[in-house]
């Protein structure tokens, strides 16, 4: 009954204190500091874990308030790096959480897609007082704050048994960059699986892989990993894609995030491949988790907030400084949906339009 | 009470009349056949049944209720069940059995629907936002009668057309500035699908004179479902008083959040598709393509605008004088002379959508699609801007099903529609207060706004 005494009076006074916090919270290097000590950690979990944090540094305790305040701290964040689309994606799933878990306090779980697992804690007595609910709920995240990138990890896993039946024997998957999605796909398919009541053999298939020069240590990795574990796989550069794809059964490449149509947005060079195993007739598969959908809706490749500096014109004669621009660190493309056969997401595999349509339940 | 019962069948008819939107009419003769049939079942199943519904109800009404409430309804329903019969058998005198399938009176969608359901409350709705006028149902509207002298084919005889009705035959209790605004929507001083809207939600009370001067848009039709929604919220007890107060109440916050609101958030997610160097071709003028397109030159991106113009209603005029006003620089085409070299200059065409179906296509100014098929056949990204009051739960595959005869060019050798629809994979994007999505998800948007009610 504390809790709610507590909140009565914030709410009589409902910045003191609350801004103290909010400044004194670095939400960007947090942000930072989550992916740095955890690798497999993903763009959008580490925002949301980040967003967590800031909310056991905060001593607010009503609904609103904290809406706000997360909505502030997302935008401060969004704002820090270049390419915050992933990031994004993240930060409105997160608060489209808490509103959701605010308006059903007991039952709000199902509705929130693959978070459902992850909302109210036990059963509880539906609250009447929505700062009472607001509180019970925060608890349950910062006690929990852990368990969204366990979750990230076992959605990588369930993408893996997802996936594994569209990998069939004798055939040649074509897939670039570092994606661990892919990589994690790729090698549980190469190993047996149990299901429980029926175990399912190794997979036999070859890889060809796609290597970017810009992206050569991630693609050696996953190839190093995918040899050890028996896969045989061939590397190609870039340029020879269009040369190899007569050979290729199917393309399967990972994502950094998914789009409101159902298209993605990838590491460069991702649209290239899709729109040649288009013109090949090869199936184009993304492995991607449900975290990574969002309300972006790019029309275009240059229909980003940021530029990229990908395109850069100039002469001798052009003066230094004055139209020469750096190209990004990590330059991304947007494949539109046409070019996508299926996503092999943690939940289950889906089309375009039905992500599109998740995406409207979900986030809208 | 013998009007009563000759009103019945009228209203049996319209509500079968929706059941060909999932099966496309290929001709509007067979669906009106079609229609007879299922309305002779109607009448005499469900209308006296719905008749002695509506009547128990008000009796109920009449029994609770202070007296004069239920007088009212009585009265009103009585007057409408009577006007709504002569309205039909007038109908039926000029144009045979193809004016039942969608009698130009009503071709508002959920036209049919609203009267088939509201029985009850459409007294309700008289007597509460009626201004304690019931007198406005009782004279029927003779203007409805003149309109037969207008000539069409008999096979686009379900098309409507907008009807200028001489002032002096108005009702003389129609509220002036009402009588100013359906004037002005049968002169298309008040065009877009949009600001009819708002003025007719301003002026809901008069509605029955307003789509006598102008068919509904479907906007006005989901804003007169939802109005009679909020009408059957009410407290039954509640004063006549308090009740209109909430309502307008209701309406203002109606407007305020579908259209105020709604148009800003549009504007700005709009805008946020132009970008420096782009070209934006835009046909006709909108008023949210206009507000995006000065809000994007106001956050300082340089670009330039094309205009095509249609050549029936040049307002693209007035949208070139408002822009260059600004210093935007804008090309303009009185008509779609060169329309591919032009469409080759564009970066992005802009439209507004007078209405968005549900299985994507896009309803607007006719020749909306001859430009976004090229604009589609040249690789350029076509963004359409739409309230989400604008979508309907109707679906069109052609132009004909739902349109409107442009009143000043109408003859029985050829006339011209006003509107056409926009197939779904001509449009990249639907920019929406809610988001923004393919055109194809505006179902999902239905969906998704009747979980928010």
């Amino acid at each position: 009954m504390a809790d709610v005494q507590d909140g009565a009076v914030t709410r009589d006074l409902p910045l003191r204190g609350s801004n103290a916090d909010a400044e004194s919270f670095d939400i960007v290097a947090t942000y930072h500091r989550l992916l740095k000590e955890d690798p497999d950690l993903t763009m959008p979990m580490a925002a949301i874990e980040a967003l967590i944090e800031f909310l056991g540094h905060s001593q607010v305790k009503t609904v609103y308030e904290t809406i706000d305040l997360v909505k502030t701290q997302s935008e401060k964040l969004q704002a820090a790096v270049r390419n915050p689309i992933a990031l994004s994606h993240g930060t409105d799933l997160f608060s489209q959480y808490l509103i959701m878990s605010l308006k059903q306090p007991a039952s709000s779980s199902g509705s929130n897609g693959s978070n459902n697992s992850k909302s109210s804690p036990a059963p509880q007595p539906p609250l009447d007082n929505p700062h009472e609910s607001f509180e019970v709920v925060r608890q349950h995240l910062l006690r929990n704050s852990r368990l969204f990138a366990t979750r990230a990890k076992n959605a990588r896993e369930r993408i893996a048994v997802n996936g594994r039946k569209h990998l069939h024997d004798d055939t040649t998957i074509l897939t670039m960059g570092g994606s661990r999605v892919v990589g994690n796909l790729l090698g549980r398919a190469a190993q047996k699986h149990d299901y429980g009541w029926y175990t399912d053999p190794p997979r036999q298939f070859r890889v060809l892989y796609a290597v970017d020069p810009a992206l050569a240590a991630e693609s050696e990795a996953v190839v190093a990993s995918l040899r050890g574990q028996g896969v045989p796989v061939a590397t190609v550069p870039f340029t020879a894609l269009a040369y190899a794809m007569a050979t290729v059964d199917k393309v399967v490449v990972g994502a950094e995030a998914v789009t409101a149509n159902g298209g993605i947005i990838s590491s460069m060079g991702t649209y290239s491949l899709a729109v040649l195993a288009k013109a090949s007739r090869k199936p184009f598969y993304v492995a991607a988790e449900q975290h990574k959908f969002g309300k972006t809706f790019p029309v275009d490749e240059f229909d980003f907030s940021f530029d990229q500096g990908v395109i850069n014109f100039y002469s001798d004669n052009t003066k230094e400084g004055k139209d020469k621009k750096v190209t990004m660190p990590d330059p991304i493309d947007f494949t539109p949906p046409e070019l996508i056969e299926a996503f092999f997401a943690d939940h289950k595999v889906l089309t375009p339009d039905e992500v599109a349509k998740e995406v409207i339940d979900m986030l809208m | 009470m013998s009007t009563e019962q000759n009103g019945a069948p009228a209203e049996a008819a319209p509500k079968p009349g929706e059941a060909p939107k999932e099966t496309p009419k290929e001709t509007p003769k067979e669906a009106a056949t079609n229609q007879n049939e299922k309305a002779s079942k109607d009448t005499k199943a469900g209308a006296e049944e719905k008749t002695g519904k509506a009547e128990s109800k008000s009796t109920d009404a009449a029994g609770d209720k202070k007296l004069t409430g239920a007088e009212l309804k009585a009265k009103a329903k009585a007057e409408k069940a009577a006007r709504r019969a002569q309205q039909k058998t007038s109908k039926e005198v000029a144009k045979g059995e193809a004016a039942v399938s969608s009698s130009p009176g009503q071709l508002g969608p959920s036209a049919g629907e609203v009267k088939a359901k509201g029985k009850g409350k459409d007294g309700a709705l008289a007597a509460a936002a009626g201004a304690g006028r019931p007198t406005l149902l009782k004279a029927p509207p003779s203007a409805v009668v003149t309109e037969q002298k207008i000539q069409i084919p008999e096979c686009f005889s379900h098309l409507s057309m907008a009807r200028r009705i001489p002032m002096t035959q108005a009702d003389k209790d129609v509220h002036p500035s009402v009588l100013m605004l359906g004037q002005q929507m049968a002169t298309f001083t008040i065009d877009e699908s949009i600001t009819r809207l708002k003025a007719t939600l301003l002026a809901f009370r008069k509605i029955e004179y307003l789509t006598a001067c102008r068919p509904m848009c479907f906007s006005m039709g989901n804003a007169i479902r939802w109005l009679k929604l909020q009408v059957s919220k009410i407290d039954m007890d509640a004063s006549e008083e308090q009740a209109k107060k909430e309502l307008c109440q209701a309406i203002d916050v109606f407007i305020a959040e579908r259209i105020t609101v709604a148009d800003e958030y549009i504007t700005e997610q709009g805008a946020k598709h132009i970008k420096d160097g782009d070209v934006v071709l835009t046909y006709g003028r909108n008023t949210l393509v206009e507000k995006a397109i000065l809000y994007a030159h106001s956050t300082g991106t340089k670009f330039s605008v094309l205009i095509m113009d249609d050549p029936y209603e040049r307002l693209g005029q007035q949208l070139a004088k408002t822009l260059t006003d600004e210093g935007i620089k804008v090309t303009y085409s009185g008509d779609f002379g060169g329309l591919r070299n032009h469409m080759r200059q564009a970066t992005k065409v802009f439209f507004a959508a007078e209405a968005m179906f549900s299985n994507g296509a896009m309803y607007a100014r006719a020749g909306t699609c001859d430009v976004a098929m090229l604009a589609h056949e040249l690789g350029k990204k076509v963004i359409a801007l739409c309230e989400t009051i604008n979508i309907t739960e109707r679906v069109a595959t052609d132009s004909l099903t739902y349109n409107e005869i442009d009143p000043e060019r109408s003859s029985a050798a050829a006339f011209r529609l006003m509107f056409d629809a926009t197939p779904d994979k001509y449009i990249s994007l639907l920019v929406t207060e809610l988001g923004s999505v393919q055109a194809r998800s505006a179902p999902d948007l239905l969906r998704k706004l009747e979980e928010f009610n």
